[in-house]
């Protein structure tokens, strides 16, 4: 079965985004597909190459990453509110004179048309919220 | 028939109440996260639907038991019921 996640919450603030990870192994463990994933509002700090977190805690942004190298998952930060909050790709940073862009490997910034295709190609949406 | 999924706690939100609000025949409620505050005190007795899932990582983490009537199932049996059920709604406001 074909599914897609949206997930508005950023690491560490709530428990949605380590949720839809932990959701997202199990899934394809069982051999379903990964439309997209799509991270909305604060969620779009999970797609941040300068978080770092102690080394005992989880590391949600390289856990996306390891998913999206293995199984070439889409995984999309909405760009409205990836500008808002600070996570900028290099050409947006160039585009809007910021000095550095910071959007993580395996990330892409895209509109929420891609949410709305999502939700049509998918056989299930699946939201966590924050 | 709809799953509907609530991840915040009854004493913090109004998810389960609005939830339970719309629940019809045939549907089910999985608790997650912080949902799960809902099986211990007085909210547990507002919930007189059917059937109830909990996801046991979620309450293990937060030292709570698990009454009689709820299941408690793992990741992969809440993929399952992602397949079995359509829509999936969120509760989380």
């Amino acid at each position: 079965m074909k599914f897609s996640l949206v997930i508005y919450g950023a690491p560490h603030a709530s428990q949605s985004a380590a949720s839809a990870l932990r959701f997202a192994r199990a899934l394809l463990q069982q051999g379903h597909e990964i439309h997209r994933v799509f991270f909305y509002c604060d969620g779009v700090h999970n797609g941040s190459a300068l978080s770092a977190p102690p080394q005992d805690e989880t590391d949600l942004v390289a856990g996306w990453q390891s998913l999206q190298e293995q199984h070439r998952l889409d995984l999309v930060v909405c760009i409205a509110a990836a500008q808002r909050r600070g996570v900028l790709s290099e050409s947006e940073a160039l585009r809007l004179e910021k000095p550095a862009g910071n959007l993580a490997e395996g990330f892409e910034l895209s509109g929420l048309g891609q949410l709305a295709d999502a939700a049509a190609r998918s056989d299930r949406l699946i939201t966590f919220g924050a | 028939m709809t799953l509907h999924i609530v991840s915040k706690s009854p004493y913090s939100s109004s998810a389960l109440t609005d939830c339970i609000g719309s629940f019809a025949e045939g549907d089910a409620l999985l608790l997650i996260e912080d949902g799960v505050y809902a099986l211990s005190g007085p909210a547990s007795e507002k919930i007189t639907i059917s059937p109830v899932y909990c996801l046991e990582a979620d309450t293990d983490a937060r030292g709570l038991s698990i009454p009689e009537n709820i299941q408690a199932i793992d990741d992969a049996r809440w993929v399952s019921l992602c397949t079995e059920h359509n829509p999936i709604v969120s509760w989380f406001k």
